[in-house]
């Protein structure tokens, strides 16, 4: 990009007048085709499936690629994509009967079970180094005895294999020859099946996604959706109170949430999204004792709490899990505010003159009102809570070697088992993976294991209730609270149906 | 004269190579790195470490250094490793916007401070502390309002109530009334800090030589007094309020990060601030690297200025 002399000077001129200078007339309408202006809230880091990071890049791609299923956006639920249909009588040897007719993006040709092969290998091959070649490689063989039939027969049992090869991640279908063409660029250049292909990308300010004329339902009711990266959430409210921009991608600011509101503004959302939880490091000797865990959490009202900071985006959980999630079950031991109860298992466990825990977090979000709440009513109880700030990146890092006494993590996801077996797996135990609390009881694994492979789905059910059930008893990881994702939009944008894993899918958008 | 910038010149590689070395390996000090800051709260483990592969963080850090230095040598920026994208291209892009928005603030800042800092030394000096004590007192409060607030209120009062500039966009010098129009609001921002700071020196170091024998002499030539006061008194006062120039265009590019994030301009402060915050090396390493040049040449050109002012200066 060059400046020419005379824009030089035209622009020194005009740094001078700026003062005086008056905004010009708004442009023309829009023509005849439809377009769709979506803040993007941070800057893209590319829609390869093998490595892609992160909601906003996985909404891009949710958009452009396919998987063999996809999750209903109200529901939550498994339906077919990529696959109209599957067949397993065991949950170890799987059949999916691919759609046919179905034509990849940007003219290469149709889509069989050979990219399926191709799209799976290229996760699992070492070289690739996708962070997500774990969740494949249950796969002990996978063939194709013609174009549109793919078998998979798993090493063991796993009645959530449909998550895996869901529209997310590793499930997504890429095409060879697009790769290829790509050469290390692929993660700007997706080329999928899904109803949307990306047009434009400039990674400091837009990016361009044009409606998929071949996507096999029919091309979407958008022709154009142009998403403008706009970081700062006071910019992107002004911006659409401004009518700049149509829907905010995620806004997370109630003071914000409730001006758009008071104004009229479509407040699109999904309650319950994922929960927040506190992880108690239990090579921490206070924290090793039980009395002490579940004392923590008598003594602090998250009810009451989450109705103060942010009654919109937050509510009270008492689980891992979701309630709409199939195997969640509320028979459970819930700590519902006690703080007399607390001070007795403080003294039971030999703290009766107090104790202090060190919470790590970030300096980006400084001290949260929620954890100025905590650290009020933990003192209540005698317990100091102490915190210890660290930037972004330090945190990830430490939290993921463990090297804490408690912190918070929320992991989004639709598969149960994938958020007990991350959590409560001694095969996860920090630093080989997200189970920072050290959890290792031989009885929930065996159970864990249990449901896995089981096919009968009442028993599979009544495995992983057990397993809540004692998870919620131990409690080496503690709820705050269910978080709700909401898109702000005006009220002729229709259709936007945030699903599970705060994703929306745009063919079901339509402006009015 | 050659000899002095020979002399720069060859100072210039040596802190370039100083500055190098220093940001490679302070960046690399730092906890955590671009994998567990994209990683975020779902991977950790084996994944984690997969990542790391893939951009190329388990190489011995000796040999990261030396491949960094020999790129360098060629002028090879290298690509960013969060979004393996060109380093040069992305600067390339950003420093057109980054610059506009500095020089025209620093051209503002002069066309609006200089002139009252003058009247305000002016009407102190004729003992009117009317005039003098509100300017004075104007630019101590503007200077106290932080950027970032500044920027908020800006944006509320000039974009939603007035409508008169848009909140987002493009910014694209191509397209140069909507590139002004993007510009204004964090021009405007930048410049009421800097206005306040050079008024309130340009009013100091003006009331001082207002006492000098020459300005009573070049009264009682019976010039008028806006001659006396811009071309004699001015000229004289100008050597501190250079280097303030000089030195502003620093804390320009700084405050240029707030307003960029705020008024979501793609800019040189916005690509450094992502590049700290995913523990972009290439990209962070690069971007300091042309800070540092920028302030040499701004150092070495206040020198230049200075002597063409005093010839008293020798280097």
């Amino acid at each position: 990009m060059t400046i020419s002399r005379r824009q030089v000077l035209s622009l020194l001129a005009a740094g001078a007048a700026l003062l005086g200078f008056a905004a010009a007339a708004p442009g023309p309408a829009a023509a005849q085709e439809k377009t769709l202006k979506v803040r993007f809230y941070d800057d893209p880091a590319g829609f390869d499936p093998a490595s892609i990071f992160r909601i906003e890049n996985e909404n891009i791609a949710f958009n452009i690629f396919s998987g063999l299923t996809t999750y209903d956006g109200a529901t939550g639920k498994i339906i077919p994509d990529l696959a109209e249909s599957w067949e397993t009588e065991d949950n170890l040897h799987w059949k999916f009967n691919l759609r046919k007719g179905v034509k990849w993006q940007k003219g290469y040709g149709e889509f069989t079970a050979a990219d399926v092969l191709y799209s799976y290998g290229r996760i699992r091959d070492p070289k690739t180094a996708s962070p997500y070649a774990a969740e494949l490689a249950n796969i002990a063989k996978i063939e194709a005895p013609d174009p549109y039939t793919v078998l998979i027969e798993l090493k063991s049992p796993d009645g959530n294999f449909l998550h895996q090869v869901a529209n997310y991640h590793q499930g997504q279908i890429v095409n060879k020859k697009a790769i290829e063409d790509a050469g290390d660029k692929v993660r700007w250049n997706p080329v999928g099946t899904g109803p949307y292909a990306l047009d434009f990308i400039d990674v400091n300010a837009r990016i361009i996604l044009k409606s998929h004329k071949e996507y096999y339902k029919g091309p979407a009711p958008i022709d154009t959706i142009l998403f403008q990266i706009i970081k700062d959430e006071n910019t992107s409210t002004i911006a659409l109170r401004n009518g700049e921009i149509d829907l905010v991608m995620r806004a997370n600011r109630e003071e914000h949430l409730a001006t758009l509101q008071k104004e009229g503004f479509k407040m699109n959302k999904v309650e319950n999204y994922a929960v927040a939880l506190k992880v108690y490091n239990t090579a921490v000797k206070p924290l090793a004792d039980v009395r002490v865990r579940q004392a923590l959490a008598y003594a602090i009202d998250y009810e009451t709490i989450n109705k103060a900071v942010a009654p919109s985006l937050q509510f009270a959980a008492y689980s891992m899990l979701m309630p709409w999630m199939d195997v969640y079950s509320d028979d459970i031991p819930k700590y519902k505010y006690d703080p007399e109860k607390a001070k007795k298992l403080l003294a039971e466990a030999g703290y009766a003159k107090g104790l202090t825990i060190k919470q790590l977090s970030t300096s980006a979000q400084g001290v949260t009102e929620l954890q100025q709440f905590e650290i009020d009513y933990l003192a209540q109880v005698g317990v100091t809570m102490k915190m210890e700030l660290v930037d972004t990146p330090t945190f990830n890092q430490r939290r993921n070697a463990g090297d804490f006494e408690t912190a918070t993590r929320l992991l989004p996801a639709v598969n149960p088992d994938m958020i007990l077996f991350s959590y409560l797996h001694p095969s996860n135990i920090s630093p080989k993976g997200l189970n920072g609390a050290r959890y290792d009881n031989p009885k929930l694994t065996a159970l864990l294991e249990g449901a896995r492979a089981e096919v009968d789905p009442k028993k599979r059910k009544a495995m992983y209730a057990e397993v809540q059930k004692i998870a919620m008893t131990d409690l080496y990881y503690m709820p705050q609270y269910a978080n709700n994702v909401i898109w702000p939009s005006k009220q002729k944008v229709t259709g936007v149906k945030i699903n599970y894993l705060a994703q929306v899918n745009f063919y079901e958008v339509d402006v009015k | 004269m050659l000899a002095y910038v020979v002399k720069k010149a060859l100072q210039l590689v040596v802190t370039t190579f100083g500055v190098v070395t220093l940001v490679f390996f302070t960046l690399r000090l730092i906890p955590g790195d671009a994998a567990s800051a994209m990683a975020g709260d779902t991977l950790s483990g084996e994944a984690l470490q997969r990542l790391r592969e893939q951009m190329g963080l388990t190489k011995p850090l000796i040999v990261q250094y030396f491949d960094y230095l020999r790129a360098l040598a060629v002028f090879d920026f290298g690509e960013t490793i969060t979004t393996g994208l060109s380093v040069a291209g992305l600067m390339r892009s950003a420093m057109p916007i980054t610059l506009s928005i500095a020089f025209s603030t620093i051209v503002l800042t002069v066309a609006v401070a200089i002139p009252l800092g003058t009247l305000a030394a002016f009407m102190a000096h004729k003992g009117r502390r009317a005039l003098d004590n509100l300017i004075t007192g104007a630019a101590m409060v503007l200077d106290l309002m932080p950027g970032f607030w500044t920027g908020l209120v800006f944006l509320l009062f000039f974009s939603l109530t007035l409508k008169l500039f848009p909140a987002s966009g493009d910014v694209d010098i191509a397209d140069p009334a909507n590139f002004l129009k993007r510009i204004a609001l964090p021009v405007l921002v930048l410049s009421v800090t800097q206005i306040a700071t050079m008024a309130r020196i340009t009013r100091t170091s003006v009331l001082e030589v207002l006492g000098e024998d020459y300005i009573r002499t070049a009264r009682s030539l019976g010039w008028s007094e806006l001659r006396v006061l811009f071309r004699h008194a001015l000229k004289n006062a100008a050597l501190p309020i250079v280097t303030v120039v000089g030195l502003s265009f620093g804390s320009l590019l700084n405050g240029t990060v707030i307003v960029e994030f705020i008024f979501n301009i793609p800019g040189i402060g916005s690509l450094l601030v992502n590049g700290i915050n995913s523990r972009d090396y290439q990209m962070v390493q690069n971007l300091i690297i042309f800070y540092a040049l920028i302030f040499v040449t701004i150092n070495f050109a206040t020198d230049l200025v200075y002597r063409k002012l005093d010839p008293r200066v020798t280097f």
